[in-house]
């Protein structure tokens, strides 16, 4: 192929290659050969802007030179002029330059075909590259190019459901070109039946492109796209290799890979309509902005436009602005737990939670209404579950403590099956994949099941090892100890058993104390013990592969990839370790109280892993260097030992605060600037640790739950006051910040939490004027006041080391007992305050103990002792956002 | 198909094969076979072609261009082969080693014609270079900057400028 286009330079571009090349290369000076080209009448001289009247002399201002003089060649005509400029002053001559300069200096994107030129700006950074779009129309098109922008997406670290992106292209593509057929959804509709909510833009969007409606510079950039998206099939591959990594990058809640945590952009509920759009100025063309039309009347997904979109939308995370919503909705509050909240998970528009009140419910967070009415079958309270909406899984698996495992039937509610006892004590945590379950519980032990039947010739069947602490049920054969031909026998006459769904395949004895939480990644278990130990196993063997040391006290929650650890601790400090050496890579001091729930997302962009390497690598050497050049430095507990420096162990990379050599993974972790850790802890706040410019982990935003579930019940607020309060949370959030650096600066001393938001007398006051007539005379039964609330210290996981001795031992109301419902829970709230009942010097039990959460894209959602689930919602009211983090995926 | 065996049987006895290329202004080159290799399109040619001694014409480059564009082959000769795509996942830095930085120090025509030629020969390394070159260019300038670097006529509106200016705004936080 490549030959017969050299033999025949039909195409213009190779044509223009060959034009330029017509001058005698003893004299490369094109400022000397543009003009003499010109002369000639080059009619097919398209290649630079040389023959643009504004940059030169038109030909009635040139004097015409004497045939003599071109029937020189090059050289000559050359020495000639340089003899003649010899004859003129040397201002003249400098005007002479100058009028040539121009002739020296051209235009890189008329000169160069559009795959160059995006090959030259793939070497941008974003804001370059704008700064770039404001040199010239031409520029401006090029620049804004589908593939460039769709690379600097995923070169951030951010993911993406390619999944959407493609169903979307397709719902709105006015044919179907079989291209676009081709990556079809390749999980089925997750929604279940439900009629598909395919207008998420208003179908009038089309029409106003077509009229032209749109603000001048859209057809700019239309046209620009149109123009480049051609070259744009070989990304595919890149974006979906992107999108299939994340299912290994994260938490719990996104190892489901059915559009994992594609976000709803649907509003919420009580969303009333609004022309206000107080947040921007552009949204007036929100919704056209999202696709760009091709020629052929294909839609594609505009690239330059998410790539800002999440840009904002992580401004939003920095800045604090957020809206706030709570399940159940602030009208049904009929339908919600009855008491805390002990496990939530939620993936696409499902949300399934467990409670002390011993139900489990899935709610519609679009809705935010119940799905079913609540499951019931565990005698006690719902500590953990699990669950994936997708038709070929369907399912919620949900552990309690009354030690029992029940397996539901996620479209209908159904219990199918029920593992009784599962253990010998509270189940308090459990993950499962396609194959497995792993269990953990009070009574220290991890336990794995099978999920579907299994035979003793599958590859999933265990195989028996005899590493210490390992046990196998009798009925679990060593298939190494039998011939396959015999096995095979044996296992047709029925003399061995073949497995029946949810039989015990394994029990795993190595912690000490209650096994608190459990991960699961393909053939590794990560567990976290109130024996302040992380243990790494292998889940076909049983084998514990390593141990991690380094939290002081109990460990209450741990997630896991395949490059680091994290984790939450009683000693109330958030953990990194390196997977591969168990190297203590940053430790995170913030909270006041134990750590019950955490999850990272480092977002390392495509090929992370040897940059990881190499920056770890980079870090060892800086140090060794340091070392030898006799500066202080020193490692492990010889570093803590040392007076008068207090280590920076947030991910800081200057060699006096290195603790450990040989990681795979750099202090603090490594990852994109964007990586993002979310904590939940016992002092009722949630922490947004962020990366400052340095890499070190950083308290970006702390959130209270008591704050959240009071602005969420403003649910049936108009837009317009809805902003008011986004904005005054942001505001909040920065004093807050500015407060708490205060205070850390201050001393080192208590861990105090920052003062209070400014928030409540403003917000007070709206939700007084606007409650809903409805509100106060419906029959809704509102949760106990959070303060009468007083979780059973039994329910909560369990560290046999120094706890919580403040919790008081009060004997538990029963749930009928409740005191009578008080009808204004922002007022319950607020009275319950703990900041202020604290500053009253009162010593009353804590109420919004955080004890789940995850989050997404664009939202957190948290469980807590406040029987309402509550959620930050980082879209905020932004119609353009909201649109745009339908595609949007975690880091 | 035996003669041409034969001439390769020959060829190859006498390293350094010398390739002859014929450029668009009929200027003759002459190049070493492994210097000249470097480009994939020319590896590529000779893998199909009966070596018949004859200048290969490169109707694509003329002299000047391809005198610099060997120059550049015979410094990287000893390069490791680029290895295709794997540099899908690279964190693109424009470090420019310095021996590269001195040899694209040329005007702006060369510049571009160097890179179209790198395109067109498929050079790797050297249309790398050149689109490293070109983007130091534009790096740290502002739009005017840019403009004058590159003569480029500011065809937008005050209006219009000051419009994509707020436009841009989001991306200057951070």
């Amino acid at each position: 192929m490549a030959r017969d286009t050299a033999q025949t330079p039909t195409i213009p571009r190779l044509r223009q290659l060959q034009g330029t090349a017509s001058y005698p290369p003893e004299l490369p000076a094109p400022s000397l050969a543009a003009p003499f080209k010109l002369d000639e009448g080059y009619s097919d001289e398209t290649r630079s802007q040389s023959d643009k009247e504004v940059l030169n002399p038109s030909p009635d201002d040139v004097m015409p030179l004497p045939d003599w003089v071109l029937a020189h060649s090059e050289t000559e005509r050359a020495e000639l002029a340089y003899t003649l400029l010899r004859t003129l002053r040397a201002s003249t001559v400098s005007s002479v330059v100058e009028r040539l300069a121009p002739l020296l200096h051209m235009d890189p994107v008329l000169k160069l075909p559009p795959e160059i030129t995006s090959e030259i700006f793939s070497y941008l950074d974003p804001l370059t590259l704008l700064t770039a779009s404001l040199a010239s129309r031409a520029w401006r098109s090029r620049i804004f190019d589908t593939r460039l922008w769709r690379d600097l997406y995923i070169g951030e670290g951010w993911r993406v459901d390619i999944d959407a992106v493609n169903t979307y292209e397709q719902e709105h593509s006015g044919l179907s070109s079989p291209q676009l057929r081709k990556s079809r959804s390749r999980y089925a509709d997750p929604d279940l039946g439900e009629p598909k909510q395919k207008k998420r833009v208003p179908p009038s969007w089309l029409d106003s492109r077509v009229t032209g409606s749109l603000d001048n510079h859209a057809p700019v950039r239309g046209s620009a796209l149109q123009a480049t998206a051609d070259a744009d099939t070989e990304g595919d591959h890149l974006m979906s290799d992107a999108s299939n990594d994340r299912g290994t990058l994260s938490s719990p809640g996104h190892q489901s890979p059915t559009s994992g945590s594609r976000c709803e952009s649907q509003s919420n509920s009580g969303h009333s309509k609004s022309s206000v759009q107080a947040i921007t100025t552009t949204s007036h063309r929100s919704s056209s902005s999202m696709l760009v039309r091709m020629p052929n009347g294909a839609a594609k997904i505009n690239w330059p436009h998410l790539y800002r979109q999440r840009r904002r939308l992580e401004e939003n995370w920095a800045k604090g602005r957020f809206t706030n919503f709570q399940l159940p909705h602030p009208s049904h509050m009929e339908e919600g737990h009855q008491e805390c909240v002990y496990a939530i998970q939620f993936t696409g528009k499902w949300l399934v939670s467990g409670s002390r009140d011993r139900s489990v419910r899935v709610w519609d967070m679009h809705t935010k209404r119940l799905w079913h009415p609540p499951l019931l079958g565990h005698t006690k309270s719902v500590l953990c579950l699990q669950f994936d909406p997708r038709p070929s899984e369907d399912i919620i698996i949900s552990g309690s403590s009354d030690k029992n495992v029940i397996i539901w039937r996620f479209s209908t509610g159904e219990k199918l099956h029920e593992i009784a006892p599962a253990h010998d004590d509270s189940v308090l945590n459990l993950r499962f994949d396609e194959r497995y379950i792993v269990t953990c519980s009070k009574d220290k032990l991890i336990k794995v099941w099978n999920r579907r039947q299994l035979s003793p010739v599958d590859k999933d069947y265990p195989s028996v090892s005899q590493g210490s602490g390992i046990t196998y049920p009798s009925y679990i054969v060593d298939t190494r100890e039998i011939p396959s031909p015999i096995l095979e026998a044996e296992i047709a006459n029925n003399h061995i058993r073949t497995l029946s769904p949810f039989s015990l395949l394994m029990t795993l004895d190595g912690h000490t104390a209650a096994v608190n939480a459990i991960q699961l990644n393909e053939d590794e278990i990560v567990s976290a013990s109130g024996d302040r130990l992380i243990k790494i196993w292998n889940l076909r063997s049983g084998a514990c592969k390593k141990t991690v040391v380094g939290h002081e006290k109990g460990i209450a929650c741990v997630q896991f990839d395949n490059r680091r650890i994290i984790s939450g601790s009683n000693d109330d400090t958030v953990r990194i370790f390196d997977h591969a050496s168990g190297a203590e890579v940053a430790c995170l001091h913030g909270h006041g109280n134990l750590v019950r729930t955490v999850q990272a997302g480092f977002g390392d962009p495509p090929g992370a892993e040897e940059a990881l390497r190499l920056e770890a690598l980079a870090v060892d050497n800086e140090f060794r260097d340091a070392q030898r050049s006799g500066a202080n430095v020193d490692l492990g507990p010889g570093a803590l030992r040392r007076a008068g420096y207090h280590q920076n162990t947030h991910g800081s990379r200057n060699p006096i605060d290195i603790k450990s050599l040989g990681a795979k993974i750099p202090p603090g972790g490594g990852g994109s600037q964007w990586g993002r850790i979310v904590s939940g802890s016992y002092d009722e706040s949630i922490i947004i640790w962020k990366k400052d410019p340095e890499g070190r982990w950083v308290v970006g935003q702390r959130l209270r739950q008591v704050d959240a579930a009071a602005n969420a019940s403003y649910g049936d607020l108009d837009t317009a006051a809805r902003h008011a309060i986004a904005r005054s949370n942001a505001f909040a959030q920065q004093a807050q910040i500015q407060a708490a650096a205060a205070v850390a600066a201050a001393a080192a001393a208590q861990q105090q939490a920052p003062p209070l938001p400014t928030t409540n007398s403003t917000t007070t006051t709206d939700q007084q004027q606007q409650r809903p007539a409805g509100g106060g005379g419906s029959r809704f039964q509102h949760p106990a006041p959070p303060a009468t609330f007083n979780p059973s210290p039994l329910d909560i996981p369990h560290f046999p080391h120094p706890v919580h001795q403040q919790q008081p031992q009060q004997p538990q109301p029963q749930p009928p007992n409740r005191p009578p419902p008080i009808l204004n829970p922002v007022l319950a709230a607020h009275l319950n305050h703990p900041r202020l009942t604290r500053v009253a010097g009162a010593a009353l039990p804590p109420t919004s103990r955080i004890f789940k959460l995850q989050f997404d894209a664009h939202k957190i959602i948290c469980a807590s002792q406040d029987p309402r689930i509550v959620g930050w919602d980082f879209a905020a009211d932004d119609e353009e956002l909201r649109e745009a983090c339908q595609f949007f995926t975690g880091l | 198909m035996s003669e041409q065996t034969e001439q390769n049987a020959q060829v190859e006895q006498s390293a350094p094969q010398i390739l002859t290329f014929c450029t668009n202004d009929n200027a003759i080159l002459e190049v070493e076979r492994d210097v000249a290799e470097r480009s994939v399109l020319i590896r590529h040619l000779l893998e199909d072609l009966p070596a018949s001694g004859q200048a290969i014409p490169l109707q694509m480059v003329n002299e000047a261009v391809m005198k610099k564009v060997i120059e550049w082959c015979r410094h990287h000769q000893k390069d490791p082969p680029s290895t295709g795509d794997d540099d899908d996942s690279r964190r693109k830095t424009t470090d420019i080693e310095e021996w590269d930085q001195k040899f694209m120090q040329v005007d702006q025509e060369m510049l571009f014609e160097i890179i179209l030629a790198a395109n067109f020969l498929d050079i790797k390394g050297l249309l790398d270079v050149g689109c490293k070159t070109v983007a130091n260019m534009i790096k740290g300038k502002s739009p005017e900057e840019i403009r004058k670097t590159f003569n480029i006529q500011n065809d937008f509106t005050p209006e219009e400028e000051d419009q994509i200016r707020r436009e841009n705004e989001w991306a200057e936080d951070r």
